[in-house]
């Protein structure tokens, strides 16, 4: 037992990225993986796997923890008769929760595919308990231990964020969703790859260069895993009523590019993003051209009932909007909008409120009853409706009650000390959020040209400019840098008639 | 790090020493897939954990996920258990602004001796947040009215108690004794700073006094 632990300890966390060098570590780590997966001691290593788990540390030993775990869930399955990997009571269990949330990310880069079966077991275990909450926070501690960019999308991505909505555990996806995602897993197929083989454990390695189609971190991803991210996403966002996030993540639904037939995740996003604006905006926005107008046409075919709806919000008209509600029921209940609908209803009178303050600068809440149709019986009820608006700080106004018991309470809109703090309060909140999103993007922007730059298609597209200047007499010219700095290329196409 | 076992001990040890809400709820989202292992026999023990849980959620102003939590606590003990219900009723009072139930709630139904601490906190959590919101959203109001919101007594203020109006005025307010109402003085919100962004603009402050001159 103890001469098979000296191999299995034989990688640990480097203390220093400098000691030992990336080399001789990315050297040691793949010697270990060649010993781990060497089929000829697979019956050793599992043989010890229950003892070595106890004497190993998860987050020094992070590579040969994986390998055993894996051996021990292997072997309790083939001892039981039990496909199920492993009951979350059992003594197993802790085990792995210490190793996804402590594991050295490093060490992990190099086994992709071991990583994804155990979190992937982990995940079937925590659903056939009927507890998918197990594995939301080990899940999601796992994915930003590997990735803290979490910029590279997963199958892991898909699958934790329908966990959280199965368990309803809404806030522990925030911490995923609120990254930005600016990468699939990316293709090796590319001819420099088989040249330069990037060292993983290098600290400043972006994501993109371990997360890639055959490093095992993803299964194949395709469209419709794309869309449902973000269809599930926007989901999450709507149960927690941040509206302007719900409606971000539909767009990227509805306006992702197309080829013939629409699908019918980006067609229930499209239903659900005219339920959304409503809330996030109080009136129908018009939609994103960026959308071609022959994917419009079909959203509107399909989604008649609630562009019909949109309109009668729009219009300010009770009456039909309520009609309209009660005509379609039998929509919104088959594709489970119910509830947006009727918070849609209830946002008419708060859509009508604020619409007051651009039509006057102030007036009485009696003044305000009159304006609001509805379920509002007495005046004590529209006041304390307008002050849960005021003191929410939906509605930009003050209230003002007054000597006389009789006189109604004043509603004065646009105090202008208190809307320049809330407008700046406001500012620095989005300025701040931009500042984040531009430097994760600007990151992966640069992450993108390089591979660009060294792409089988950017050699092609040199190798035919280095022809064209050939016959225009021109020299030679790096192409990304001549389009980047205005280099008009039609022009060069016609270089050699003049 | 390891947590200590879940026990209404710890439970009680965690709401005391907690340093604030975001720790207390921190500390205790750690501890909900223990929960969720624990078995249904036990529904003191869960009973308290969720129900501290929930008044972590309050403080921390995050209604919407207390009602998701609400929903994640197993069904059997949410429709049974006389602490949770009073938990959802105090959510649907908070959920729905109903000032002076939500102040009934809390002092009146019984709540469970070890929960009593995390009660008491969100009454006085809620009635300084309301204070701060009719601050900013009243220019005057009726002591009547302004006590009806800081779980105050409306007849005794109408009447202008002096013990009741100083209260008032020790937070900044003035009291117009002729006309009988108070002029509540808005508190500003100061908005949290990013010390990255704050350096940058300074940064670029300096550039602009650099080529000004």
């Amino acid at each position: 037992m103890e001469e098979l632990l000296s191999p299995l300890t034989s990688v640990s966390r480097r203390l220093h990225t400098s000691d030992p060098s990336d080399e001789d570590y990315d050297k040691q780590i793949r010697d270990l993986i060649i010993f781990l997966k060497d089929p000829g001691r697979a019956s050793d290593i599992s043989a010890v796997s229950g003892y070595a788990l106890d004497k190993l540390d998860p987050s020094s030993h992070s590579l040969s923890y994986l390998f055993l775990l894996l051996h021990q869930i292997n072997s309790t399955q083939f001892e039981n008769k039990d496909l199920r990997p492993f009951d979350p009571t059992g003594a197993l269990w802790p085990k792995i929760v210490r190793f996804l949330t402590s594991f050295d990310p490093f060490q992990i880069r190099y086994a992709g595919h071991e990583w994804r079966q155990l979190v992937e077991l982990t995940v079937q275990s925590a659903q056939a308990v009927s507890k998918p909450l197990l594995a939301v926070p080990v899940i999601r501690d796992a994915i930003l231990r590997l990735d803290p960019s979490s910029g590279v999308l997963t199958s892991i991505h898909i699958t934790f964020i329908k966990l959280c909505l199965m368990s309803r555990s809404y806030s522990y996806a925030l911490p995923i969703l609120e990254k930005q995602i600016c990468h699939f897993p990316t293709a090796t197929s590319q001819t420099y790859q088989k040249h330069h083989k990037s060292i993983l454990c290098g600290e400043l390695e972006p994501s993109i260069t371990f997360v890639t189609d055959s490093s095992g971190f993803s299964t194949k991803l395709t469209y419709r895993d794309y869309l449902q991210y973000f269809f599930c996403g926007a989901m999450i966002y709507m149960a927690l009523k941040k509206w302007d996030k719900a409606l971000h993540h539909l767009n990227i639904v509805i306006c992702s590019p197309v080829t013939n037939a629409v699908s019918k995740i980006m067609v229930e996003g499209y239903k659900k993003w005219i339920l959304v604006s409503l809330l996030a905006c109080g009136k129908p926005i018009p939609s994103q051209s960026i959308t071609s107008s022959h994917v419009m046409k079909v959203y509107q075919s399909l989604a008649q009932p609630y562009t019909t709806l949109a309109d009668a919000f729009g219009k300010c008209d009770l009456q039909r909007l309520k009609v309209e509600v009660e005509a379609a029921l039998s929509v919104w209940r088959m594709d489970n909008n119910t509830g947006l609908v009727y918070q849609v209803v209830d946002a008419f009178q708060k859509r009508t409120t604020l619409k007051l303050g651009k039509t006057f600068s102030a007036l009485a809440v009696a003044d305000v009853a009159r304006h609001l149709p509805g379920r509002l019986s007495s005046l004590r009820e529209v006041e304390s409706f307008v002050a849960s608006l005021v003191m929410c700080g939906t509605l930009d106004a003050v209230l003002l009650h007054l000597r006389d018991y009789s006189d109604s309470t004043m509603l004065r809109f646009s105090g202008t000390a208190k809307s320049r703090f809330l407008q700046e309060n406001n500012v620095q909140g989005r300025i701040l959020q931009e500042c984040q999103s531009l430097r994760a993007m600007g990151k992966a922007v640069r992450d993108v040209n390089r591979g660009l730059e060294l792409s089988n298609e950017n050699f092609l597209f040199l190798q035919k400019c280095l022809k064209w200047s050939d016959n225009s007499g021109k020299g030679g010219i790096n192409a990304l840098e001549q389009t980047e700095g205005g280099f008009d290329l039609d022009e060069d196409i016609m270089g050699d008639i003049h | 790090m390891d947590l200590p076992p879940l026990s209404k001990e710890q439970l009680v040890a965690v709401l005391t020493s907690s340093r604030s809400p975001t720790e207390l709820y921190d500390t205790l989202a750690k501890y909900e897939t223990t929960a969720c292992l624990i078995d249904g026999k036990e529904s003191e023990l869960l009973s308290l954990y969720y129900s501290i849980f929930f008044f972590s959620h309050l403080l921390t102003d995050q209604i919407y996920e207390a009602r998701a939590m609400t929903q994640r606590v197993p069904p059997i003990l949410a429709h049974n258990d006389p602490s949770l219900q009073n938990c959802l009723t105090l959510l649907r009072a908070v959920w729905q602004r109903k000032y002076d139930s939500v102040y009934k709630i809390l002092r009146e139904l019984p709540w469970p001796e070890p929960l009593r601490l995390a009660v008491e906190s969100y009454d006085k959590y809620f009635q300084q947040k309301t204070l701060r919101e009719v601050s900013n959203a009243y220019e005057a109001i009726r002591p009547g009215a302004a006590a009806g919101y800081l779980g105050l007594d409306p007849v005794a203020a109408e009447q202008g108690d002096p013990a009741l109006i100083q209260q008032f005025t020790a937070a900044g307010w003035t009291w117009d004794a002729q006309a009988k109402l108070l002029h509540p003085k808005p508190i500003p919100v100061s908005p949290k700073k990013d010390a990255q962004i704050q350096n940058e603009l300074s940064q670029i402050m300096a550039l602009v006094g650099k080529y000004q001159g």
